[in-house]
């Protein structure tokens, strides 16, 4: 029926019927040149103020990578927060004193790579649902990262770790821009056009079907597990860099936004269906409506509120073209 | 379905225009003039003393007498014990726990439990409970929420607990009948030392950005407002061209680019603690400005490593949480020997900058400080 309007046609010839893929560029688009004109003498579009955003951002995109595949798997990971949180600390405290920094990075990493093994047996082998055993161990994470120094922060002062994870530019671009690219770039190819992104695909859409297929879904599901609680380990890392110091508190709010700008980008919480680059336009929008409401001048509370309607509109409408 | 569409789309545009007139409003009151802080500012009056929750006059700490001999021998020999329930957790916490428990030691008083709320109300109703089960004869404590505290407190206030108050008090409640006393710092002044830290970090002109705490919390609350009306009346030529409030830690590096990015001409940052002030840091060091100085409360040791290295890390103001524990076991003690306590107590306002950030860590948190802060020490700054 609705495909007799002009529109419905019109929709067709330029997208393939499939608009629920571009939503969220629309949606970008609508937020950046709205925060043009609104904060046009408040320098929004200043390159100080658009390299503040994408550096703001890069945490959150770089896992929203991960959580795409998890949430493509048909899986969800909850102790992202906590796990930043501890690979932080864990570098931070092996960088002290004169702590080599190979070492302490791939200690960062091993704590996300670990945790994400973890999460991943427990779900596949135990068959505990995801959301459950990352629930648990979200607590376990955040009581380590917690213990580890008894609750005082830890500064870094090595400054090559820092330039690198974080505070550093590479001529005009920021070095959180670069780990941004690469991570987007990285998860986009793997997850259009390689086998390994197919099979995720088809775990999260029809697990029964994929197994039938040949596909061993188990290992699946834990790889993108790890691939999750990774990204997130580098995050808690670029964290600590960027900071100069680690502390307990880091990425406590970042689970909602991760989730939140995956589903924004496009991918379904329910498996089978999701887009890398679409995380990534999801994480920015979240950023400049965090940057554009804050140069508006709006209390914290409104900012909340105005973040909160934002995100339901922009899912439903998303969903909505999913559906039709 | 179309039509459902552009409803939604037309709904979006909608909320953004709402957040961009309610932003009209807002944006004035953040603007020079300001009175974008918390609960305003009508005519502070710079020389009043810091009040009490229920507007006790304070006594200072040095006042308190000390404990007799007798006195501390029979206290020893009763084996009292007690409990530290805090609100939060970090390097103050720490320092005001390891007060209280160095004086509870001296007087043969057990500490049986120690919890921490994570600034949930629910969750410290819950913690009094809990260490009610233990039977301690006093409770050290944060309270999370002057108005919940009123019932979340009963346990120990019915079972006779000599209840004892760090920074904040309870709503209804009376010193001397359900509570011995509060201690504290010495707010006002600690908002007045701030102003003067950030009038010596760009020598006493030019614009600030002000990033305060915007939530109902005593001792914030009162800080910042001092902090604002000091340097409105004291340094007139010192101008808060930006003022944003937060509610989250990890949201004042956002706050802080932004302002860098608005009023490029600004020269320092006053944040409303330590902890909050490491992102506003990290933002001016991603902007290259080396020459913005940060003003803020208590110590930290990722600030105080940046204020060693000559960093953007002006100096603290602070209040002492080792005296601070310490003189709340001393009073809990004193009361269970019946003896009255004064219901308001501060302790005086100390201020840390490179200058003493050794001697301040000795003195006030009992630990040495952060060795790469040491190490940083031994280099002067360019």
């Amino acid at each position: 029926m609705a495909a007799k309007r002009p529109w419905e046609a019109i929709r067709r010839a330029l997208l393939g019927g499939r608009l629920s893929n571009y939503v969220v560029y629309l949606g970008f688009v609508v937020v950046l040149v709205f925060f043009s004109i609104a904060l046009s003498d408040k320098g929004f579009l200043t390159p100080q103020n658009l390299g503040n955003i994408a550096r703001q951002t890069a945490m959150v995109s770089i896992m929203a990578v991960g959580m795409t595949f998890a949430l493509s798997a048909g899986e969800i990971d909850l102790s992202i927060g906590s796990v930043v949180a501890l690979a932080a600390m864990v570098v931070a405290v092996l960088l002290r004193g004169d702590g080599n920094p190979v070492i302490a990075v791939s200690s960062g990493l091993g704590v996300g790579i670990a945790i994400g093994l973890v999460n991943g047996l427990l779900t596949t082998k135990v068959r505990i649902p995801s959301f459950l055993v990352t629930l648990g161990m979200m607590g376990i994470v955040t009581g380590l990262a917690r213990a580890i120094t008894d609750l005082e922060p830890v500064p870094i002062t090595n400054d090559a770790y820092s330039f690198v994870f974080g505070s550093g530019d590479v001529g005009p671009v920021p070095v959180l821009v670069i780990w941004t690219a690469v991570f987007v770039l990285i998860g986009h190819v793997v997850y259009r056009q390689t086998p390994f992104g197919r099979r995720v695909l088809a775990t999260g859409g029809n697990r029964t079907a994929a197994r039938f297929s040949g596909i061993r879904t188990d290992r699946i599901k834990i790889a993108t597990l790890v691939i999750s609680a990774s990204t997130a380990a580098i995050a808690g890392m670029l964290y600590a860099g960027r900071l100069q110091g680690a502390r307990y508190t880091l990425g406590e709010n970042d689970l909602i936004t991760v989730i939140a700008a995956t589903a924004i980008g496009g991918t379904s919480l329910f498996g089978g269906r999701g887009s890398v680059v679409g995380a990534l336009v999801g994480s920015l929008i979240m950023g400049m409506l965090n940057n554009g409401l804050i140069l508006m001048g709006l209390s914290v509370s409104e900012q909340i509120i105005a973040r909160g309607v934002i995100i339901i509109v922009t899912v439903a409408l998303s969903l909505r073209e999913a559906r039709s | 379905m179309v039509a459902r569409r552009k409803a939604m789309a037309a709904g979006l545009l909608l909320t953004l225009a709402l957040a961009a007139c309610s932003s009209g409003g807002s944006s004035q009151s953040s603007s020079a003039s300001g009175s974008g802080g918390p609960s305003g500012s009508p005519a502070v009056d710079l020389n009043a003393k810091t009040v009490g929750p229920n507007g006790e006059a304070s006594t200072s700490v040095a006042d308190i007498p000390a404990l007799t001999s007798d006195e501390i021998a029979q206290i020893k020999s009763k084996h009292y014990k007690a409990a530290l329930l805090w609100a939060g957790a970090g390097t103050w916490y720490n320092a005001a726990s390891a007060g209280a428990k160095d004086a509870f030691a001296e007087l043969g008083i057990t500490v049986v439990a120690t919890t921490e709320a994570n600034f949930d109300p629910a969750r410290q109703a819950t913690d009094v409970e809990t260490a009610m089960a233990l039977k301690p004869d006093i409770i050290i404590t944060l309270p999370v929420d002057p108005v919940a505290g009123k019932e979340a407190y009963k346990p120990a206030v019915d079972a006779g607990v000599k209840l004892l108050f760090i920074d904040n008090g309870i709503n209804g409640y009376t010193a001397g009948k359900e509570y011995v006393s509060v201690v504290t710092g010495d707010h006002f002044n600690m908002g007045k030392t701030a102003a003067d830290l950030m009038a010596k970090a760009i020598g006493d002109s030019g614009s600030i950005g002000y990033i305060f705490h915007d939530a109902t919390f005593y001792v914030t609350n009162n800080r910042d407002r001092y902090f604002k009306a000091a340097i409105e009346q004291l340094h007139p030529n010192i101008k808060i061209v930006a003022s944003q409030g937060f509610t989250e830690e990890g949201k004042t590096q956002e706050l802080a680019s932004a302002m860098i990015a608005q009023h490029p001409d600004i020269k320092g940052i006053y944040v409303a603690w330590s902890a909050a002030a490491q992102g506003v840091i990290a933002a001016i060091r991603e902007a290259g400005r080396k020459d913005i100085k940060v003003v803020a409360y208590d110590l930290d040791a990722t600030n105080d490593v940046d204020m060693a290295k000559c960093g953007n890390m002006y100096g603290v103001a602070l209040d002492q949480p080792y005296l601070e524990g310490q003189t709340l076991a001393r009073l809990g003690a004193a009361a269970l020997l019946g003896k009255s306590a004064p219901p308001f107590v501060t302790v005086p306002v100390k201020t840390e900058t490179r200058d003493n950030i050794e001697q301040i860590w000795q003195d006030d948190v009992h630990a040495a400080p952060p060795p790469e802060a040491t190490a940083a020490l031994k280099k002067p700054c360019a």
